[in-house]
């Protein structure tokens, strides 16, 4: 009896619309968690991923996880409510479905009140015909659609590409992963019995990077003595796997040193960011003190003794040796100096033996200024410079053309052997050495014209 | 009166016409959803396709009175509404009102086109408003009244065509085709032998109260909301500035100058709920939208010059704005 009743109950048309519109809702929203759900899955696994490789803090990844799950929530109910089918979309499709001819769309779009009950009770008896040609299971069966299959294969290529570029892309970051590294670098060392020593160092560095009470400093002279003593074990090792396993660890140690330095300045910052009110640009004494630390290791390879380091080797040739001689004159000549950089790699002696000798030169010193004026203007020039018209310089015009006359007595004196200093010259003024007058050459000059001409009247009492 | 009766009625009334007119079955159905639903005619079609033998055939089948009126030049406004004319009777005389050949339920009104504008205005106005005006009196026309018009598309010489406005009174313009060959050797049998066939009467002379039943039942016609917001979105679709639907159809901005009026909404709906219930529905379905747009707007709708330049027919016009409109 119950069964004779829901059959009929199935067999109404109203009943049977109501359940296609249900699955018809199933559907869509079946629709929308397999096409919003794979990109939540991606993303909530790159946060944990981020979270295992200590790149988000556990409040952080918690606050993001949360975040993921709320928007994936928000993308699915922001595409399920547009798409929800309504009654008339259903009974359209079981029209179709049924052949029906719009029997069950006007059944269930028409309220009974205003249609004539005998017209009414007629369409109701011919859409009950349709009913058992619709069976909701069969003919409305889910299929997944290709929009849900690119979501997949999307997320699933992302969220891999994550996977194996991530580790490449940023080094390690997670203390305690670091100290896991250095204890299992120290553990593979102390397997040889020849490197058992700086195993044990590794293994006191490594329980050395876990305590806080050891100062970021400490730290890193640690990690530079090991490294050095590693690079000589590395030079001394013969066995290919040794040198491996030592260079594996020499990287261990520039990393922690990196990261060291990277979180010495990030913490730098945070204290200026914080102390607020007093700020000064006096150099910090225990920075000062590193730098001289660093400067004097000299072989250390991490970046920022490699940044500093010049600095000093720049700064010591500059100075020199005060017991040297030249040294007064150097710092007399400064600004010249300047522009001639020295090499590091020269010892500072021999560099201003040189420089001596180009100034004690000065006969040369002309030429050697022609030179220095060729050279490109250099590129921190003050900024006032940057106003002078083109060609102007600080003492008047740059580079102009001018030509030189030169008089009968000069040149006179000059095969005479006199000198041929002028006043511009001994001002350190490059001169042209191509006489242009029209007064006639004396015979020794090369090119001079073979008969003498009389300098003009009118134009002697000028030129004197 | 119920649908199983409508039917009934319809079918034999279809069967009867079509034992005359060889071929043309949808025409004559579309004559008579067009009778059923209260509108008027306007078959366009060369001589000699059967059109005046179709509208006889009808007459005769449904029994009700027939005039022809051979529309000419010379044709003058009373000679088809009547006129007073002066009678003595008792030695008094007087002005009686002669009726003209308007006064009939079928009305065969042959080569509209040829008769002056002033002439066709005096038909359209009786179409329209059912009654006559002569001498400032009304007269009212029979009930059911149905006009068929007829006109030739190619002698265009020396005819008036008629203006849109009287166009658009039509309910539906059927265009009469030349018959298919098997058609045709079936005409060639029925006319040039001895024995030629004739409608029987289906109703019975003057049963106006059943064509009115029947009438009062196609109105009666169910029309799913869906379906009916459809037929509003097609006749808006054909104007060049679509006023609700957004912005107008590509081939409606090309080739159309003026877009439906609402009688053209009117009669798609009247037409679609005719051809439900000729098919024995009491609701109309998408299908019967589709079937009848094309009669209830080709003559409402106007096309502009470069239509007629590409030789684009407003039918062409309608079958794309359908395909552009969707059902949902």
């Amino acid at each position: 009896m119950p069964a004779s009743s829901n059959r009929q109950a199935r067999d109404r048309p109203e009943n049977l619309v109501r359940s296609v519109t249900a699955k018809l809702r199933y559907h869509i929203l079946w629709d929308s968690l397999c096409i919003c759900i794979p990109p939540v899955a991606a993303a909530a696994y790159v946060v944990l991923l981020l979270f295992q490789t200590a790149r988000l803090g556990e409040s952080a990844t918690i606050v993001s996880e949360t975040l993921v799950g709320v928007l994936g929530l928000w993308a699915i109910v922001r595409r399920y409510r547009p798409l929800v089918p309504n009654v008339s979309v259903a009974a359209q499709m079981v029209d179709q479905q049924a052949g029906a001819k719009d029997h069950f769309l006007t059944l269930s779009t028409l309220d009974p009140e205003n249609c004539p009950p005998s017209l009414w009770s007629r369409l109701y008896r011919d859409a009950a015909g349709f009913v058992d040609r619709i069976e909701p299971r069969r003919d409305f069966p889910y299929k997944v659609k290709r929009s849900a299959y690119w979501s997949v294969g999307v997320s699933i290529a992302a969220a891999i590409l994550i996977h194996f570029l991530m580790p490449l892309t940023l080094p390690i970051a997670h203390s305690g992963t670091l100290q896991d590294q250095l204890h299992e670098l120290a553990q593979e060392l102390s397997a040889k019995p020849e490197l058992r020593t700086l195993a044990q160092e590794l293994e006191t560095l490594a329980a050395k990077v876990g305590d806080p009470k050891t100062t970021r400093e400490e730290k890193q002279a640690l990690a530079q003595q090991l490294e050095k003593k590693i690079e000589e074990q590395q030079k001394k090792e013969e066995q290919k796997d040794s040198r491996d396993l030592l260079g594996q660890a020499a990287s261990a140690l520039e990393g922690m040193e990196q990261q060291q330095v990277a979180s010495g300045n990030e913490q730098q910052k945070d204290q200026q960011k914080g102390a607020g009110g007093i700020q000064s640009n006096l150099p910090q004494q225990g920075q000062g003190e590193s730098k001289q630390n660093q400067g004097g290791s000299g072989d250390s390879k991490s970046d920022s003794s490699a940044q500093l380091s010049p600095d000093l080797q720049q700064g010591k040739s500059g100075q020199g040796n005060p017991k040297e001689p030249g040294l007064e004159k150097n710092q007399q000549q400064g600004d010249a100096q300047k522009n001639n950089q020295p090499d590091p790699n020269r010892p500072g002696k021999e560099q201003n033996k040189e420089q001596m000798g180009k100034t004690q030169g000065g006969s040369k010193e002309g030429a050697g200024r022609e030179k220095a004026s060729e050279e490109p203007p250099p590129q921190g020039a003050p900024p006032a410079d940057r106003f002078y018209q083109t060609g102007e310089g600080k003492d008047g015009i740059k580079g102009a053309r001018y030509v030189t006359v030169q008089l009968p007595e000069e040149i006179a004196a000059d095969a005479k052997g006199e000198s041929r200093t002028t006043k511009e010259s001994k001002g350190g003024k490059a001169r042209t050495q191509v006489p242009v007058s029209n007064v006639p050459l004396p015979a020794h000059v090369p090119n001079a014209a073979t008969e003498k001409q009389q300098v003009p009247i009118e134009y002697r009492g000028m030129i004197r | 009166m119920d649908p199983e009766q409508f039917q009934e009625v319809f079918k034999r009334l279809e069967t009867e016409v079509q034992k005359v007119i060889v071929g043309h079955d949808d025409l004559i159905r579309k004559v008579l959803i067009a009778f059923f639903g209260g509108g008027h005619v306007l078959l366009e079609g060369v001589p000699g396709l059967g059109k005046t033998l179709l509208v006889k055939s009808l007459s005769r089948a449904l029994g009700m009175s027939f005039k022809r009126i051979q529309f000419t030049p010379d044709l003058m406004p009373s000679d088809i509404v009547g006129t007073e004319v002066l009678t003595e009777t008792n030695g008094r005389r007087e002005f009686q009102f002669k009726q003209g050949p308007i006064f009939a339920h079928v009305v065969l009104a042959d080569e509209i086109n040829r008769a002056t504008p002033k002439t066709q205005s005096a038909v359209l106005e009786a179409m329209e408003e059912k009654q006559v005006t002569v001498f400032g009196e009304s007269h009212i026309l029979a009930s059911p009244f149905i006009v068929l018009a007829t006109q030739n598309p190619i002698e265009l010489e020396g005819t008036y065509p008629l203006p849109e406005a009287q166009l658009d009174r039509f309910f539906f313009k059927l265009l009469v085709t030349p018959p298919a060959p098997a058609e045709l050797r079936e005409i060639l049998k029925r006319t040039t032998g001895t024995e030629t066939g004739d409608a029987a009467k289906v109703l019975p002379d003057d049963d106006g109260e059943l064509v009115n039943a029947m009438k009062q039942l196609l109105r009666q016609v169910m029309i799913a909301p869906p379906i009916e917001d459809y037929v509003v979105r097609l006749v808006h679709a054909t104007h060049t500035e679509s006023q609700n639907g957004g912005p107008a159809k590509t081939s409606v901005k090309q080739y159309i100058r003026f877009g439906s009026s609402p009688r053209g909404a009117q009669s798609v709906i009247l037409g679609a709920k005719g051809n439900a219930l000729a098919e024995g529905r009491v609701h109309v379905s998408y299908e019967d939208v589709e079937k009848i747009i094309l009669p209830a707007l080709r003559h409402r709708i106007i096309l502009n010059f470069q239509a007629e330049a590409e030789n684009v027919s407003a039918d062409q016009v309608i079958t794309d704005v359908i395909k552009q409109v969707p059902r949902n």
